[in-house]
């Protein structure tokens, strides 16, 4: 006899999503995960718009993500152009995604993952139940979305962010402004630490993960061109086409987007399994906990983030005293000649490896435009990992079943809007509706 | 008092509007202690997506079969429906290039695939639907999803600034981007209510809150042109949050 078991909508992710367990006879046969997100079409809306156009466009792919997609477009435009940035401009770009990785990986933590241990429903159950725990991580998420909205000007769709350097940069005052909030910020951080360190871990596992993340030689940054996996394969953000490719995995119909054929995890795990640089604080917290993190599977994300919490804060500290040490100026950006060019550019973003690629004519047009999401990337993982779950889960019954499954997929944090615009040639296509 | 019962939700969009909610960190454990929240998929587990509501506050633009349905249902169970941000109000930045055929524009990301995506030219709300109340913004601003809230605490609907942009923008004496600067900034032609927070810090005004109230826009067009920027860049510019200029307000 087969059934199903569905999940839908998915909630406490950001987007529309479902899963579907087919059951032949109480026997786990598949697991689809379906994004049914509305086409976006900002590949086709981008074509025919100008350089300058661009970012502040495709910023509006995803609203968690505004500022580190904002930032990679202008990147990958100023690569296409030729273009060089000041160090003042790359410090205040740096500061600002540090921002977005506090804002993100609080709300995560705090209003979508924190719930489902401690039997809540949402952040309002929480407000009822763990009322202490929810306002440090929105004091979190506030001292994250304070940096968006004092450098960005916005903190949603930031709009200071512009090609060749930016608006008005935010003041000494404005700085000093910052540094309080994130000092304040900084013993919540290690407290949110504690706290996800005393959360039952995971009992049955998972696949092992191949992670990948962008590695850098030069800065501490989330900035690089190369990219990196566990299993020791490396390669140039440009060559993403050629190695990010789709193809069929077992178990699904569907095409997803797989890395030389194989599924790759991206995000705040990967990240640190990977051995990014983490400041000092974050990298005791690490030392310390490492046995949870190295080769663990995806359920230690949440925790992860917790760690790259503490590196966000204090790593914001040291770009604000960078930049005041410096003496902001008042820079203008160049004036920009329009040129045919291609640019690619990747940035770990919140969520994990986050790429976007233009190609604009002569006149500085669009031609083309690519954006591989973190949760393009590990759609495969997720589907892979839900299977595996969902047949540890047999005959657990069909509440623990979908409770299990929906946490599964929350501890990928995925981000569907910004998922399921993808792309026609190389990425995965099975979008509903 | 009985607590308003809401339902939050979000359509063809970036989720933007409703994490503006999730962005008043200092005001949530009070909306949450104030309002009952029945359905709001992205905040809360659970819920029960048949209940009547009081107010429905909803982002995105209506371009899927499935959206138009979410609206629809949404209307019928709620005794007042508020299109949350720009996309609902106006189209927004999905609705950017409806002057082009959407099987072009589908078949441009999807390829062979396009044929199995339903989709039809992104449009707001009060085309399919009457709509009660409208938060502008692309996103919207903090203080005036909180100012509605609390209005409905009251039992109405607070009243927003029926001026462009400039007023804001001369009232802070920032440097004027249009007539200084040579930019092409749409200040004078969109709502106010932003405290014109983007020529504050040096970026002119794209738009993002749709159309001010008898916005004049063939002044606007003829400045520009004479500054010599071209009518396409202007329509483009003009078309990113807000496809059909001619409409009038819907809540007029």
């Amino acid at each position: 006899m087969s059934e199903q078991i569905e999940i839908s909508p998915l909630t406490r992710v950001e987007g529309h999503g479902k899963v579907t367990v087919h059951l032949d006879n109480g026997q786990v046969e598949k697991v689809t995960l379906s994004l049914f997100e509305s086409p976006r079409l900002f590949e086709a809306l981008l074509v025919g718009k100008s350089f300058h156009e661009v970012p502040e466009i495709i910023c509006r792919i995803c609203s968690l993500c505004s500022t580190v997609h904002r930032v990679c477009s202008l990147m990958a435009v100023e690569k296409a152009l030729g273009i060089e940035v000041s160090k003042q401009t790359r410090l205040y770009r740096e500061l600002i995604l540090y921002g977005g990785h506090i804002q993100s990986h609080a709300l995560h933590l705090f209003c979508l993952a924190l719930p489902d241990y401690l039997d809540a429903q949402g952040f309002a159950d929480l407000a009822a139940k763990a009322p202490e725990e929810l306002k440090m991580g929105l004091r979190i998420k506030a001292a994250g979305n304070l940096i968006q909205e004092r450098v960005g000007g916005r903190l949603i769709h930031p709009v200071t962010l512009i090609p060749g350097g930016m608006g008005k940069p935010l003041d000494r005052d404005g700085l000093l402004e910052l540094k309080e909030t994130l000092e304040a910020v900084l013993p919540d951080a290690t407290n949110t630490f504690e706290l996800f360190s005393t959360l039952p871990s995971a009992p049955t596992s998972l696949p092992t993960a191949r992670f990948m993340a962008v590695m850098s030689d030069e800065a501490p940054m989330l900035i690089g061109e190369r990219l990196e996996t566990s299993d020791g394969t490396a390669f140039q953000a440009e060559e993403y086409r050629e190695r990010l490719r789709e193809d069929v995995c077992e178990g699904n119909n569907a095409k997803i987007s797989l890395l030389d054929g194989e599924p790759v995890t991206v995000g705040a795990l990967a990240r640190l399994n990977m051995g990014t640089w983490l400041s000092q604080e974050a990298s005791q917290s690490f030392l310390e906990s490492k046995e949870k993190i190295i080769g663990a599977d995806i359920r230690a994300n949440s925790f992860s983030q917790a760690i790259e919490l503490i590196h966000a804060v204090e790593r914001s500290l040291q770009l604000i005293d960078s930049l005041l040490s410096a003496g902001i100026k008042k820079e203008k950006p160049p004036a920009i000649a329009p040129r045919k060019g291609k640019g690619t550019a990747s940035i770990e973003a919140p969520r994990g490896t986050l790429i976007h690629s233009y190609s604009f004519d002569g006149r500085g047009l669009c031609t083309e435009a690519d954006i591989i999401t973190p949760t393009a990337i590990n759609q495969a993982a997720m589907e892979r990992d839900l299977l595996h779950y969902a047949r540890a889960l047999e005959g657990a019954g069909e509440e623990i079943m979908k409770l299990e499954l929906e946490k599964l997929v929350r501890a990928y944090d995925p981000c569907i809007s910004c998922a399921v615009h993808v792309i026609s040639t190389h990425s995965q296509k099975r979008i509903s509706p | 008092m009985k607590k308003p019962v809401i339902a939050i939700a979000g359509l063809t969009a970036c989720s933007g509007c409703q994490l503006t909610l999730l962005n008043c960190e200092a005001e949530l454990p009070e909306v949450a202690e104030r309002f009952e929240f029945a359905w709001f998929p992205m905040g809360t587990t659970g819920g029960d997506d048949c209940a009547a509501i009081d107010v429905a506050i909803v982002e995105g633009a209506v371009s899927t079969p499935d959206d138009l349905e979410t609206l629809l249902r949404l209307r019928s169970r709620s005794r007042l429906l508020v299109a949350f941000g720009t996309c609902a109000l106006w189209g927004g930045i999905a609705a950017m290039k409806n002057h082009e055929p959407r099987t072009a524009l589908t078949e441009a990301v999807y390829g062979e695939m396009a044929v199995n995506i339903r989709t039809f030219n992104p449009a707001p709300f009060h085309q399919f639907i009457k709509v009660d109340f409208a938060i502008p913004g692309c996103p919207p601003e903090k203080h005036e999803l909180l100012t509605t809230l609390a209005s409905l605490l009251k039992g109405t609907f607070p009243v927003f600034p029926q001026y462009p942009v400039c007023t804001e923008c001369r009232n802070r004496e920032n440097r004027c981007l249009l007539i200084e600067d040579n930019e092409i900034c749409l200040g004078p032609l969109i709502q106010a209510g932003c405290n014109a927070r983007c020529p504050a810090v040096g970026i002119k005004c794209e738009g993002c809150r749709g159309p001010v109230t008898e916005a004049n826009v063939a002044a606007e067009t003829e400045l520009l042109l004479r500054k010599g920027f071209t009518r396409e860049e202007i329509e483009s510019r003009m078309r990113r949050f807000c496809p059909e200029w001619d409409l009038s307000s819907p809540l007029l």
